[in-house]
């Protein structure tokens, strides 16, 4: 790998114990190689223990170990924060019960309790997590900037108490914050013990004496915490940034780089060990073609890059990011890549083929279909985004031509090609998901407005789809398609389901009308939410509320009036008549 | 420079005629406002041209950079959006309805209208200076362009209806051959050459424009052209745009449509029925 590709930086550290006892401070860093580098980054750990405890110990080097093995095996595809948080999460459970199952259960500071700072760094940005009251501290020149807070409450002047930390509650609220790192830059953590006896100039002329070696700047700065009457255990670690990943320089980037644009495909042609049997698809993004693995004989698809963009390179990296995320995600809603792991000379994605046919052909053939069968299809196709949503991926496509209906009525979700994987993009230097990729008609407005997309966006995505399912239109027409400002935001009225389908319950109108609120904060907070709704509709749902004749049957409403015109009129011919 | 396949390119235009009917009402305003300013002023260059040359076809030559101009900045004339907004409706995009068909083109007809007026009005000042001396000899020409194309016309009666009419047919089978041409190419020099060749055509043949006449015909009643405003609607600018629809939608919009993107079995294929039943279910499946 060229030298550029991935982060690098010096590491110092150093621990001891204070005067009494063992030392409760732990701490920690990994700095994998290669592939584990790219996909989760560096991390430092540091742990201080309570010194009321006498097994404070234990639970310090089991946060620092747990951490730091746990979160090298979260996914790929999750973000930092997510996995981090995820790791520290179970971790602070896990104390937590040793604590419920001992003496501690009554008496905290002789528990299972330790606070917890972590650095991570990750493509060009540095993740920070932190809970109690050890410090993280960016070195500049005059100054050492504290970037963590204590969670330290002070009782009075002598006495002051952890606020925050690893296993004191079943839950636990760890800071995150990050932010772009700069070549050069020094940081600084160090526990209590070390810090309170620190100054910025201290930490300068060591680190300065000690040339580059920062693990002897680390021992000295704790030799010199304890010698300045430190009697708490003293821990120090340093981590200074030597070199950054070029943007544009990650693995999958040069993957795509590497490989040529594939020719045009036709039927009967040899291509990377595939036969192409025929086309399924030829459009101004991709060209789709059927083909055959000529190992396995198997049936595949073959995505190939269309004309027209072949010299967009972010067009191009999604072909690489496709195949990616279908290998990461394992469920039967959900398109899986074709085995083959072959080296290749093109670039092409590779995907099993679903026999089928799609949504869009299901609902001109079922117009009217009843509400049960459009049920089975949401709750399938929510499924495939679930498995998606764990990984803390995004579809950002939804479309009727996206899901594929088999002959046995299994639902799949093809086509990841504008999928968002949290975890990738922050390597990617990419991490807010932007805006529009999919089909505008079933976009949830916010995208629109360029907000980042979320799981609300697929679930609008899907409401819209089982909206158009059980009616025929979509919810809003086109007008959500046209919202550019925030006033036609407010603006958009979606028509009730009892315009096109009175024989349905209520419920479903309501609950769909959730789903397809404008303003994403106000639909269901998760696909399974929405799903759930569907079967089982809550309290809020059942309740009814009186609907106007006018709104509930115009025709009826209209004749009405027409009637009593018409009466009115005769009374008037009659008054005439008479009156003569 | 890259040539894209007809099947790619048919694609490109249903879903360029799918985004016309989900461009919101200011958006769509705009660009037709814009696009029949420029080709307002593209078709005053042209017949300075001509009057300074006294040669049509260097007019004619030179008239198509209006054209690629407002193209390439991406806005929109009502003869391209004839031939493309329908396109939408008959592969059933999602929402896609006759009314935002009429929609659109209620909205970029009065765009264009408003933005030749503009530079009707502007060109009118300068070739006057500010209407206070007779115009000069390009303002002379152009005031009488306007006559024989209407009061000519219905001097013919009905024949010169159907002749205005075909002339328009003509116009826009040209000019959205010219949209089309440009969605052929990925470079920009490639669109160039593809829209100037149908433009210019259409241009020294004096096919009626609709949007082209929505500058010559003002000038020319402000410059002092002998026909009416009444002339210029009946006689002119009506059937210009009915004849401008069914030429871009007849052939060019529907042609290409049923023959690439609704392509029928080839024949010499066995099976082929099978196949494309197949096809038609996956069709559109992993775009």
């Amino acid at each position: 790998m060229p030298p550029h590709a991935l982060p690098r930086v010096s590491v110092g550290q150093h621990s001891a114990a204070g005067r009494n006892g063992p030392n409760q401070d732990f701490h920690g860093a990994m700095l994998p190689a290669g592939h584990l580098l790219a996909a989760k980054g560096i991390a430092l750990a540091l742990v201080d223990g309570i010194g009321s405890s006498r097994v404070s110990q234990v639970a310090s080097a089991a946060a620092v170990r747990g951490f730091l093995d746990d979160y090298y095996a979260t996914s790929e595809a999750w973000s930092t924060r997510r996995s981090a948080e995820r790791v520290l999460g179970a971790l602070n459970a896990w104390l937590h019960a040793q604590n419920q199952r001992g003496d501690a259960r009554f008496d905290k500071d002789r528990g299972y309790v330790c606070t917890f700072s972590a650095l991570i760094l990750k493509g060009r940005r540095l993740h920070l997590l932190h809970v109690g009251d050890a410090r993280i501290y960016r070195v500049h020149a005059q100054a050492l900037e504290q970037l963590t807070q204590d969670h330290r409450v002070r009782v009075s002047d002598e006495e002051a108490y952890l606020g925050r930390a690893l296993g004191i509650g079943a839950h636990v609220e760890i800071d995150h914050h990050d932010w772009e790192a700069e070549p050069g830059e020094l940081y600084l953590l160090a526990t209590d013990g070390a810090y309170t006896h620190l100054d910025a100039a201290t930490v300068h002329e060591t680190v300065a004496g000690c040339g580059g070696d920062l693990d002897a700047a680390a021992r000295m700065l704790v030799a010199q915490a304890h010698d300045r009457d430190s009697e708490d255990d003293a821990t120090v670690q340093l981590l200074r940034v030597d070199a950054l990943p070029e943007p544009g320089a990650d693995a999958l980037h040069r993957q795509r780089e590497t490989l040529a644009l594939p020719p045009p495909l036709a039927a009967g042609m040899r291509f990377e060990g595939f036969t192409v049997l025929r086309e399924l698809f030829v459009g101004p993004r991709s060209h789709v073609h059927l083909a055959r693995d000529d190992a396995t004989g198997r049936h595949v698809v073959l995505k190939t890059p269309s004309v027209d963009l072949q010299d967009d390179a972010a067009h191009l990296d999604r072909f690489v990011l496709e195949e990616w995320a279908a290998r990461r995600i394992d469920g039967p809603h959900v398109v899986k890549a074709a085995t083959a792991e072959r080296p290749r000379r093109h670039l092409f994605v590779a995907l099993d083929f679903v026999e089928g046919q799609t949504l869009a052909q299901w609902m001109r053939d079922h117009p009217r279909p009843p509400l049960e069968a459009v049920r089975a299809i949401v709750e399938q196709a929510a499924r495939g985004l679930q498995a998606l949503h764990r990984r803390e991926m995004l579809h950002r496509d939804l479309r009727p031509e996206n899901l594929m209906i088999d002959a046995a009525g299994t639902v799949t979700l093809i086509d990841l090609g504008s999928v968002h994987v949290a975890g990738l993009a922050e390597r990617l230097d990419a991490p807010q998901a932007p805006a529009v990729e999919g089909t505008l008609q079933y976009a949830a407005p916010e995208l629109l407005l360029g907000e980042g997309a979320s799981e609300r966006s697929d679930l609008f995505a899907l409401a819209a789809i089982a909206y158009q399912m059980l009616t025929g239109q979509l919810p809003y027409g086109l007008d959500a398609a046209r919202v550019r400002t925030p006033a036609d935001l407010r603006r958009l009225h979606c028509v009730p389901l009892r315009h096109h389908r009175p024989e349905l319950p209520a419920w479903v109108d309501a609950v769909l009308y959730k789903a397809l609120q404008p303003d994403a904060q106000r639909r269901q907070e998760a696909v399974s939410e929405f799903v759930h709704d569907l079967r089982a509709p809550g309290p809020q749902f059942l309740q009814r509320r009186p609907v106007p004749l006018a709104e509930r049957d115009p025709v009826r409403f209209w004749q009405g009036i027409a009637l009593l015109l018409a009466l009115a009129v005769v009374v008037l011919v009659a008054l005439r008549v008479l009156g003569r | 420079m890259a040539y894209l396949a007809p099947a790619e390119f048919v694609t490109k235009m249903v879903d360029a005629g799918e985004s016309k009917l989900l461009m919101s009402t200011r958006d769509t305003l705009i660009r037709a406002y814009m696009a029949g300013a420029i080709l307002a002023l593209a078709a005053a260059f042209a017949v300075t041209v001509t009057v300074n040359t006294g040669n049509a076809l260097v007019g004619a030559m030179l008239f198509p950079v209006g054209f690629i101009m407002l193209y390439l900045l991406g806005f929109d004339l009502l003869t391209g959006v004839f031939t493309l907004a329908p396109l939408a409706v008959f592969d059933r995009r999602p929402g896609a309805t006759w009314r935002g068909v009429l929609r659109n083109w209620g909205l970029v007809f009065a765009g264009n209208f408003a933005g030749a007026l503009t530079v009707a009005v502007f060109m009118a000042i300068i070739f006057t200076f500010g209407f206070s001396e007779a115009p000069n000899a390009i303002g002379v020409k152009l005031g009488h362009i306007g006559e024989g194309r209407t009061v000519g016309y219905s001097a013919h009666g009905a024949a010169g209806m159907l002749t205005l009419f075909i002339r328009a047919v003509m116009c826009n089978w040209m000019v959205s051959t010219g949209v089309v041409a440009a969605m052929m190419s990925t470079s920009v020099s490639g669109k160039a050459i593809g829209m100037w060749m149908p433009v210019m055509i259409f241009f020294y043949m004096g096919f009626e424009h609709s949007i082209v006449n929505m500058f010559l015909f003002p000038t020319g009643l402000m410059l002092g052209g002998n026909f009416t405003l009444m002339d210029y609607f009946i006689w002119n600018e009506l059937p210009t745009v009915l004849g401008n629809l069914v030429g871009g939608l007849t052939f060019v919009g529907m042609t290409l449509y049923a023959t690439h993107y609704k392509t029928a079995p080839k024949r010499a294929a066995p099976a082929a029925s099978a196949r494309t039943e197949a096809k038609s279910s996956t069709r559109r499946a992993l775009a």
